[in-house]
Parts: structure tokens; C-alpha cells; sequence
């Protein structure tokens, strides 16, 4: 009896599961399919059919592009990583027919191009002509960074992104803007409330998790799989630049309820004092960046920035951080030839190494070189007189791009830590008093120099 | 099935066939009992496998696609979406309406679009328009009737507004001394029975619409002169059209969706808005050829005055050589009409909170339109300062594309300016002359990049000091001895009278307006070759005849019925800053005399009767030693009594002018 029992029961046990599975089953498969009926395959698997797909629909675009005579380039960095390994090829038969579709057939869900904002007018047929044509466009809009320095003015928002949409393809258009120093911005992108959360799977996007900050490119007219694009003419060099792009735009606010907190200094000094340091910076700049060395804003340049976007004017230098991995020996002539001539040089490029430029009318330029360990990051210093050495603890940081004084330049991404680190959670507060010695909050005595050594590590000219 | 191998219950057939071992099954009832038993338990493990990856398959699922919905690209900021206005569909809109000596308001279904009680302000009839469909106020303007010719304007604006528009009168204090019959009779034709018979102190109030119905009209008749009429307060409800009656049938193109939206918002720009035939928001002049200035931007600084930004506008925009992406317009404040006329046109424009007050808030928001040009337009070497009251010649940007170079290769410049101060109608001739002045007249005009960011923006004038930023620009510590280019006719005309720093009765009766606009647009091929007054070509015109120093210079006869010649008088300078004869001169010659303006080394060159006229301060002026022995430098005595009264309040209007 027993027995029986319980075989009614496993039988009815079994049954319910067997309908319980089909039930679900069913349910998975409608579910994945109408995940895929939102014209958004996840790309996984790829189905033959899609290949042409996005080829039309670049194709589509690039046809309404021109016919608005709006000129845009490819950065779409998987492509562009395609074409770079047939540069050669593609350079030399501008022209030839594509036996393949090589590059724009691989299925994804976006390809990115770029627009330079100045280059277009605003033209708002472009997306009547669009809809025509079957797109559905987003336009992401945000406030314009560049009156963002600015005390309360308000100008339009400015477009940062559009995203063009047709059938199972989107087309992500960027939007760079020119900033001062020279160089391209684009925004990041950020829904609004309202928005279609959903329009493409924004995670997916390769530009716009941060802004960037790009030189200006130039550009290669190429025809590639039959279709007229331009593209950066160095596209290595332009997915090397992408891969360390961000941009962090100076905190304005926090710098106007500085200047709140504490009166700017207008004196004549002061003036005369920004004018060197940015000249300075302007020069250093370019001296290093013709060598090809990385740098950043240290010290207290780096807390002007981050503090009241400009220079401390009683500040009576200018800061600069280099990785030690970036020495190179070039860089005291370079300087030298470009019309700053070496103060001192404390330290050897094993240890401590620290170099100090004198620079028009009294401004300093102080380079530091920055040793990497496990788990921090060290600068040193040394005293002249005693031979001491002193070491500088940072955190761990990755470089950022910024804009100050009209110039691009790194800070570290970081920079609440790195300044906290150097300063102490009082860097608000500014300090006119100042010793390099013992004013900052990372400093740690490192022993002292042997004498035999200090001819070389103590050098003042 | 392989799962069965293991099960210890079929152990013992193993190596047998599947069928047989199912025939053996079949016979053996205990085995088939425990085989279906074991059978149902491996389903249900099966099932339970499955349910768990379904269940892990949906919450990752659910989670990619969370995670697509990208809260990282939110944006950060909060947005508090603006409450959008209910769609009205209200048909009928309350008004109320208060006419008082010393107080008047309207109130819009009970929002007050208008309040004016303040003291010796505000006099005469008010004037609000409505949009009949949406009830949204389109524009309002006070006319002070109680004065001379304000009615005139009252006509001019009224026979701009749309028919069918709400038009709502009220007058605060006095409103009929100069009212005029045309005035009256126009009112009248508006459905008004009072308006033909106000008079003295009256009050009154009137709501009606523009060639239709009238929905309230209210009137209080002062007992005596000396007394004001008691105040009226009209309540009535006006009964709202639909949207399309209220709007024209433009074809639908891009520049009649600005226009439409333009329209629908304000009222009182004339034909703009007009449903048959409106006046062209494009203008589409002809390009220049190689136009160097096409790529300097034009920064418009302008205020809450949108008629004088509409008209402005025009004028930059006809202009040869406009670059419309490279305008901005600055608006001092946030006021929505200026941006309403600025998206007209499909320019981009900037509003700005106003910092500190009077002088200093024109200051103020002349620096943050200078950098924020600066920051917009990071590769400009220069930039173009104009402002909401100015005409510009239709060769604006070809005087400009043809001197800029100066400005570039010319460290002693400091400004390429378009307006002669001393370019009146006889005293200016010659399209393609420039000169170089030490003064800077500003009204259109170039600033270098670099003196801004280098010299200017860091020591600006901040907030508290309330100073004129062009008089402070013109401080001998920021103009350190630097001059500017002007040319002989102005390209550029002051038409604003109300602004800040005009003082409207000398603008008015004195001056009459400069020669800007008689601009003949062939003279661009000829400034270039024209004389340039650099230092290098500036020389002293030694061609030069020298009047007969004899004669009164004021006397009409004192230059010779010729044309085309040069000549020189020579006036007495005991040093640089001695202008006395010079003030006496120019007062003679109806020409700028408030101060000095114009002069270049104790030398200024002007043209009468179509003769090129130079005036030379002797002994300051370096040019003294060209002048014959003969000659006694002329001296001209200010009139000893009027000196005092004259001198002072001329000083302050010299200060106010710009």
C-alpha cells in the first residue's frame, strides 16, 4: 500500500514538475524573444542576417551626413583597430572595391562617429530628413562647460551626443567642441529624467561613460568595405589617445564658494605673478610634451586647480610631476634651450629625483619625479644645507585630462586624494606660511644622503 | 539515460541490450516499480536543475538589463522638471484691471502681470497685449502721454499689434495732457466709447480685443484740476480663441517655425509677424571675398531693450561678410523677450545674472561676455564688441576685414573702433580714409585677445567699484599710449537714446546722427589702398595750404569754396592736455566738444566744404614745425560766463557719453 502510494505520488510529483518545466520554458523563450523583438539583438550569436544590416544603416547615414554636407569621422575604436592593421593597404588604394565586407559587417550594436562642432550649423532639417529616412534619433543635451568657469552665465544647452537608430543598428554620433588650449572635448552622456532609458543599451557605448579630451585629429578620406568615411589619419595613435581620455572639468562652484570664503587677490603682484606662472606653465608644457613626457599638475599648482581653478597667486612657483619611468635625460637641455636654466637638482634618477628650473622674473618651476611602489606612490626631497632627504606619500592615482589657464594638462583622476594626501583635510583652508619641509601632511623623513654621494645629488647651479 | 548505468538497481543487467532489459523490467514488477521510482526522482533533480538555471538566467537577465538602463549615465544633478503648464483648457480668462493716481495692475486669472506703484514712475497709459488663444502676455509698454509725442508712439505700436489680440489699457497718474486726436480716434476704433472724451487726471481702464469685441471699459472723471479721478478697478472675463485662429499659415519651413514660435510670444516687431507677407528673418548679404574677419566672433552685449536687439540684429545680420554662428548675444539679466528676439533669428545667446548695480553691472557683464566669448571661441585672436543699440553699415566686416591686419602687426594699436567721434555729415568725406586716434570711441569694435587675457580680464574692475568699463579701458595705466583705427566715415550708428550711458537730450538736439549709414557699400576696394595712418605712412600732408589765419575759423568763409584740397590752420596748445582753443573750435564747428576726441599728436583731421581739414596744436603738436613763420596760431577764448555753467555739466555728460 505503502508502495504505492508512494509511486501515485512521485508519478503526480513528476507530472506537475513536467508541466511546471514546459510552463517555464515557454516562458524563457518569450521572454529572450522579445527581448530581441526590441529591435536590440545582444549581439550574442551572431545571426547572418544582421551583417548587412549595420553596413546599410552606416550607410544610410552616411548619406544623410552629406547631403546636410555635415562632416563626420569614424572613431568607432573596434573598427578603427580593424583598419589600423591594413593602414598600409587602405592608404594606398583609397579608392578600390572591397572584395568583402571586412569592417563594417561585423555585427554590433553601434558604430561611433565623430562631428566637430563648429563644422555644422545647428541645422535642425537634418533630423526631419532623418525621420524621413526611418532613423529615430535621441539628442543628449547638457550645459555648455565652457561658460561653466563663468560667474552665472547661462547659455543654451549644447548637444553632446545624438544617437541615430534603424532597425537593429544605432549610429552613436559624438560631439567634440574645441576648448581653450587647443584641443577637443566631448561631453559625457547623461539621460535626463525624462529619456528612454532603454533607447540602445547605453553601456555598451564606447565614448561617453566620461568626457574626454582628444588633440585635434587629422583626418584620412578612405573608402573602406565601398563606403566613403574619414577617419583619423593615425588610427593607432588615436586609440592609444582614447584609451587615456578623460577629462575632468575644474569644480567651478566649489571654486566660486572658495572665492566667496576668501577674496581673490587682485593686487598688481598677484596679476603679474598668474601672468608669469602661466607663461611658464605654457612653456613647460610645451617643452615637455615635444619630448613626449607625461606630467602633471603637483603640489600646489595642483591644488590651485583643484581649489579655485587658477593659480595661488602667493604661491611662488609652479609644480610639476613626472613618473621617474618617464625620465629621460633630454629633459634638463630641453629646458635649458628653451630658455630656463637649471636651479638645482637634488636626488639621482634611483631615488629622490627632483629638478628646479628658474623661470622669468623669479617663478620657479620645481619638477618632481614620482617612484611607483605596491601599494602607494613616493616623491622625495632633499634638504641642500644638511643632506636630509624627505619622502612624499601618495595613494595610488591614474592621470586625468583638465583644462587650466587656457591649457590642457594632466591632474591625477584622483585628485581629492592626492591633495588630501598632501595637504591634509584642512587644503580648504589656503596657508600663506608655508615650509616644504614640514607643512605637508604626507611628508616622512627619509634618512639622509652619504657625503660621498652629495656632489652628485646636491647640485645647485 | 547514461545516468541509469549507475543506479544499483539495474546493476545486474548492465550488460545486457536496452531491450531486453526493458522486456526483463516489464516482467520483473519490482524492478519496474523501482525503476519508474527512480526514474521520477532523477526527472524531478532534472526539473530542479533546470528551475535553478532558469531562475539564475532571468535575475542576470533582469540585472544586464538594469544595468542597461545605465544609471551611470544618469545625470547627476536632480533634474526637478519645470511643471509644465496644464494644457488651459480654460476657455474664458478673469482680467482685472486698476487705474489709479498712484497705482496700477493686471491681474491675468489671478496672476498679476502687472504692478506699477512706484513714485514718479511708471506715468501714463499702460498697454498690455495678449495672446488671445493662450492668455499669455505678448508685450507691455507704459506711454507717457502726459508728454509730448509718446501718443504718436502708442499709435505706431498699437497699429503693430496683431488683429485679434487682447489689448489692455489702464493709465497710472496722467495719461491724456498730450493725447492727441489720432491718438484718441485709434483708441476709439479699439471699441473705446470714454477714450475720445479723456481729459485731465482721469482714470480708466479698458480691455478689449484688436479689431473685435469689448469686454470692459471703465472710466472716472476728475472732479476738479487739482484732484485725481477715483480709482477704477474693472473686472471682466475675455473669452479665449483657439490656437489656430490665433496663429498666421506660414508654409512650414525651419525659419517659420522660429518665426511662429516668435509670434505666438510677443508682440509690438511689426511685419515680422504679419500673416501675409512677413519681413524676411534671413538675409542672406552677399559674402565678402577673402573675408579675414569671417572667423572673429562677434559678441552683442545687450540688455532688456529687445526692439533695439531686433533692430540691431537686422542691421549685423544684412550685413556683407555676417558669419551668424560666430554671434552671441549677451543678455545682462534674464529676461526672456531679448532671448525671444535672439532665437528669432536663430542666433545663439547667453544670459547673465546680473552682478553688483548700474555702472559696475555693465561692467560686470561686459567681462564675462569678453571671456565667455574667449572660452566659446578658443582659436580667435579677436573678437567683435557691439552693442544692442547700434546700426552697423553694411560694410561693417569689410572696413573690418580690410584693417584687421593692423591689429595684428601693430603692437601700439589698441583698438580697431567703426564710429568717428568727429564724423558728423560735414565733417566726414571719405570712405576708404582711416586714421589713428588716441581715443577710444568703442560703438563697434575689435579687442585683441591677447590684451584681454593678458591685461585686461585679470585686473577688470571688480564688482563694488562702480566703474564704467570704458572709461576705465581708457585710463592712461590700460591704454599705456596705445591708439585705435578709426575710420573717417562711421560704420557704425548710435541709434539708443534710454540706455544707461546716453544722455538722450544731447544725442537728440545736438548731434545729428553720424554718416554711418550713407556708407556706399564700393568703398571696400578702396580702403585698403586708402591711407592708412600707421606710423610708418602717416605723414604730414605737406601739399598742405594754410588758411588764412586772419579770418574767423568759425566763419563759413574761412575755408575756400574748393573741393578736394587739403588745408591746415593752426591753433594755439601750450601743451599736451591744452585744449581751450581746440573746445572753442569744435563748438563752433558743431562737432564733438563735450571732450576731446579725435586727436592723433596735437593733430586733428576732419573735412569741410568737401576739403580735407587738418587743425594743428601749436607748440604741442609735433607737426608745429610745418608751420610758416608768418603764421600766429589762432586762439579762441571760451566765453568767460558760460564757462562755469557750461564746463560742469558738460564734464558730466562727457562722462555719461559713450
Amino acid at each position: 500500500m505503502q508502495k504505492i502510494n508512494r509511486n501515485v505520488v512521485l508519478a503526480l510529483l513528476s507530472l506537475t514538475s513536467l508541466v511546471f518545466l514546459l510552463f517555464q520554458l515557454c516562458y524563457y523563450k518569450f521572454y529572450l524573444s522579445q527581448k530581441n523583438g526590441a529591435a536590440f539583438s545582444k549581439g550574442r550569436g551572431s545571426h547572418s542576417g544582421q551583417d548587412s544590416t549595420r553596413w546599410h544603416v552606416v550607410r544610410k547615414f552616411l548619406g544623410l551626413i552629406s547631403s546636410h554636407n555635415i562632416p563626420v569621422y569614424l572613431i568607432d575604436p573596434l573598427i578603427l583597430g580593424l583598419v589600423d592593421k591594413d593602414i598600409e593597404q587602405i592608404r594606398s588604394s583609397p579608392d578600390g572595391p572591397s572584395p568583402e565586407c571586412k569592417y563594417f559587417c561585423a555585427p554590433r550594436d553601434f558604430t561611433t562617429f565623430a562631428l566637430l562642432d563648429k563644422t555644422w550649423k545647428h541645422d535642425a532639417g537634418l533630423f526631419r530628413t532623418a525621420e524621413k529616412m526611418g532613423f529615430q534619433w535621441l539628442k543628449i543635451i547638457n550645459k555648455d562647460p565652457r561658460l561653466d568657469g563663468m560667474d552665472d552665465l547661462s547659455g543654451m544647452e549644447i548637444p553632446l551626443h545624438y544617437i541615430f537608430k534603424l532597425a537593429s543598428h544605432a549610429i552613436h554620433l559624438v560631439v567634440f567642441y574645441e576648448r581653450s588650449g587647443n584641443f577637443l572635448w566631448h561631453g559625457p552622456l547623461r539621460l535626463k529624467q525624462h529619456m528612454d532609458r532603454k533607447f540602445v543599451p547605453f553601456r555598451k557605448l564606447h565614448f561617453g561613460r566620461y568626457p574626454g579630451a582628444y588633440e585635434k585629429p587629422e583626418l584620412l578620406l578612405v573608402s573602406i568595405d565601398d563606403l566613403k568615411v574619414q577617419i583619423p589619419k593615425n588610427p593607432s595613435s588615436f586609440l592609444e589617445e582614447m584609451s587615456h581620455s578623460r577629462f575632468l572639468e575644474c569644480r567651478y562652484r566649489e571654486a566660486r564658494a572658495f572665492f566667496q570664503l576668501y577674496p581673490d587677490d587682485a593686487s598688481l603682484d598677484a596679476v603679474e605673478f598668474r601672468k608669469k606662472a602661466k607663461s611658464l606653465l605654457h612653456l613647460a608644457a610645451l617643452t615637455l610634451n615635444n619630448l613626449g613626457v607625461k606630467f602633471w599638475l603637483s603640489s600646489g599648482t595642483c591644488l590651485g586647480w583643484f581649489r579655485q581653478c587658477n593659480v595661488i597667486p602667493h604661491s611662488k612657483d609652479v609644480d610639476l610631476g613626472i613618473f621617474i619611468r618617464d625620465y629621460k635625460a633630454d629633459i634638463i637641455p630641453a629646458f635649458q634651450k628653451a630658455g630656463l636654466p637649471l636651479k638645482h637638482k637634488f636626488g639621482k634618477v634611483e631615488d629622490s629625483l627632483e629638478l628646479s628650473f628658474q623661470g622669468e622674473g623669479d617663478v620657479k618651476l620645481d619638477i618632481f619625479f614620482f617612484y611607483e611602489e605596491d601599494d602607494h606612490i613616493w616623491n622625495g626631497g632633499t634638504q641642500a644645507k644638511s643632506g636630509k632627504k624627505f619622502k612624499y606619500l601618495f595613494p595610488k592615482f591614474t592621470l586625468c585630462w583638465t583644462e587650466f589657464v587656457e591649457l590642457k594638462v594632466h591632474v591625477p583622476c584622483e585628485t581629492l586624494q592626492y591633495v588630501e594626501a598632501n595637504y591634509g583635510p584642512e587644503w580648504k583652508v589656503p596657508v600663506k606660511a608655508w615650509d616644504w619641509k614640514s607643512s605637508p601632511f604626507n611628508v616622512q623623513d627619509n634618512g639622509i644622503w652619504p657625503i660621498d654621494e652629495w656632489d652628485n645629488v646636491i647640485q645647485i647651479y | 539515460m547514461e545516468e541509469w548505468k549507475p543506479n544499483p538497481a539495474v546493476k545486474p543487467h548492465k550488460k545486457r541490450s536496452w531491450y531486453l532489459a526493458w522486456k526483463y523490467k516489464l516482467m520483473n514488477q519490482r524492478a519496474l516499480r523501482k525503476l519508474c521510482q527512480t526514474g521520477a526522482v532523477l526527472f524531478l533533480l532534472v526539473t530542479v536543475i533546470v528551475n535553478i538555471k532558469l531562475i539564475l538566467d532571468t535575475r542576470r537577465a533582469a540585472y544586464e538589463e538594469e544595468e542597461e538602463s545605465a544609471q551611470d549615465y544618469d545625470d547627476e544633478m536632480l533634474n526637478v522638471e519645470v511643471p509644465r503648464h496644464p494644457v488651459n483648457n480654460k476657455k474664458v480668462l478673469d482680467v482685472e484691471v486698476y487705474s489709479s493716481r498712484s497705482k496700477v495692475y493686471v491681474a491675468v486669472d489671478g496672476t498679476t502681470v502687472l504692478e506699477d506703484e512706484a513714485r514718479e514712475q511708471g506715468r501714463g497709459i499702460h498697454v498690455i497685449v495678449l495672446n488671445q488663444a493662450t492668455g499669455h502676455v505678448m508685450a507691455k509698454r507704459v506711454f507717457d502721454t502726459y508728454s509730448p509725442h509718446e501718443d504718436e508712439a502708442m499709435v505706431l505700436f498699437l497699429n503693430m499689434v496683431a488683429r485679434g489680440r487682447i489689448l489692455i489699457f489702464t493709465i497710472k497718474d496722467e495719461g491724456s495732457f498730450h493725447l492727441k486726436e489720432t491718438a484718441k480716434n485709434v483708441l476709439k476704433s479699439l471699441g473705446s466709447q470714454v477714450a475720445p472724451f479723456l481729459s485731465w487726471r482721469d482714470m480708466w481702464t479698458f480691455v478689449g480685443k484688436k479689431g473685435g469685441e469689448v469686454y470692459g471699459e471703465k472710466h472716472a472723471k476728475s472732479p476738479a484740476l487739482s484732484t485725481w479721478g477715483d480709482p477704477v478697478l474693472l473686472k471682466t472675463e475675455v473669452h479665449l480663441t483657439s490656437v489656430e485662429d490665433a496663429e498666421c499659415h506660414w508654409p512650414d519651413t525651419e525659419l517659420n517655425r522660429r518665426r511662429k514660435r516668435f509670434c505666438s510670444k510677443v508682440e509690438g516687431y511689426g511685419s515680422v509677424c504679419s500673416c501675409k507677407d512677413p519681413t524676411p528673418i534671413e538675409f542672406n548679404p552677399d559674402p565678402l571675398k577673402d573675408n579675414k574677419v569671417f572667423d572673429v566672433p562677434v559678441a552683442v552685449i545687450a540688455g532688456n531693450r529687445p526692439n533695439y536687439l531686433y533692430r540691431m540684429l537686422r542691421s549685423l545680420l544684412s550685413a556683407q561678410g555676417v558669419n551668424p554662428q560666430m554671434i552671441t548675444v549677451f543678455i545682462d539679466g534674464y529676461y526672456e523677450e531679448p532671448m525671444d528676439v535672439v532665437e528669432l533669428f536663430g542666433l545663439s545667446g547667453i544670459q547673465h545674472t546680473p552682478i553688483s548695480i548700474k555702472n559696475a553691472r555693465v561692467s560686470q557683464h561686459y567681462k564675462a561676455s569678453l571671456t565667455a566669448t574667449f572660452n566659446l571661441f578658443p582659436d580667435a585672436k579677436f573678437a567683435v564688441v557691439l552693442e544692442e543699440d547700434l546700426d552697423i553699415s553694411v560694410d561693417f566686416f569689410s572696413f573690418l576685414s580690410q584693417s584687421i591686419h593692423l591689429l595684428e602687426e601693430d603692437e601700439s594699436l589698441y583698438c580697431i573702433s567703426a564710429w568717428n567721434d568727429q564724423g558728423y555729415e560735414h565733417t566726414a568725406e571719405d570712405p576708404s580714409l582711416l586714421y589713428r586716434v588716441e581715443t577710444m570711441p568703442g560703438l563697434g569694435w575689435v579687442l585683441r585677445k591677447s590684451l584681454y587675457k593678458d591685461e585686461l580680464e585679470p585686473k577688470w574692475p571688480t564688482p563694488e567699484k562702480l566703474w564704467d568699463w570704458d572709461m576705465w579701458m581708457r585710463m592712461p595705466e590700460q591704454r599705456k599710449g596705445r591708439e585705435c583705427i578709426i575710420p573717417d566715415i562711421s560704420r557704425s550708428y548710435h541709434f539708443g537714446i534710454v540706455g544707461l550711458n546716453m544722455n538722450g537730450y544731447f544725442h537728440v538736439s545736438d548731434l545729428p546722427p553720424g554718416p554711418g549709414l550713407l556708407l556706399s557699400s564700393d568703398s571696400d576696394t578702396s580702403t585698403s589702398s586708402g591711407g592708412v595712418p600707421s606710423h610708418s605712412l602717416f605723414h604730414f600732408h605737406s601739399e598742405a595750404e594754410v588758411l588764412d589765419h586772419s579770418k574767423n575759423p568759425c566763419e563759413d568763409s574761412f575755408v575756400p569754396d574748393t573741393e578736394g584740397k587739403v588745408y591746415v590752420m593752426f591753433i594755439r596748445m601750450e601743451q599736451e592736455a591744452d585744449f581751450t582753443t581746440w573746445t572753442q573750435l569744435a563748438k563752433c564747428l558743431h562737432i564733438w566738444d563735450l571732450d576731446v576726441r579725435g586727436n592723433h599728436k596735437g593733430l586733428w583731421r576732419l573735412f569741410r566744404k568737401k576739403n580735407h581739414f587738418l587743425v594743428v596744436g601749436v607748440p604741442a603738436s609735433p607737426y608745429s614745425s610745418k608751420k610758416p613763420l608768418s603764421v600766429t596760431p589762432i586762439y579762441m577764448e571760451p566765453p568767460a560766463k558760460e564757462e562755469g555753467a557750461v564746463a560742469v555739466p558738460a564734464v558730466a555728460a562727457a562722462a555719461e557719453q559713450t
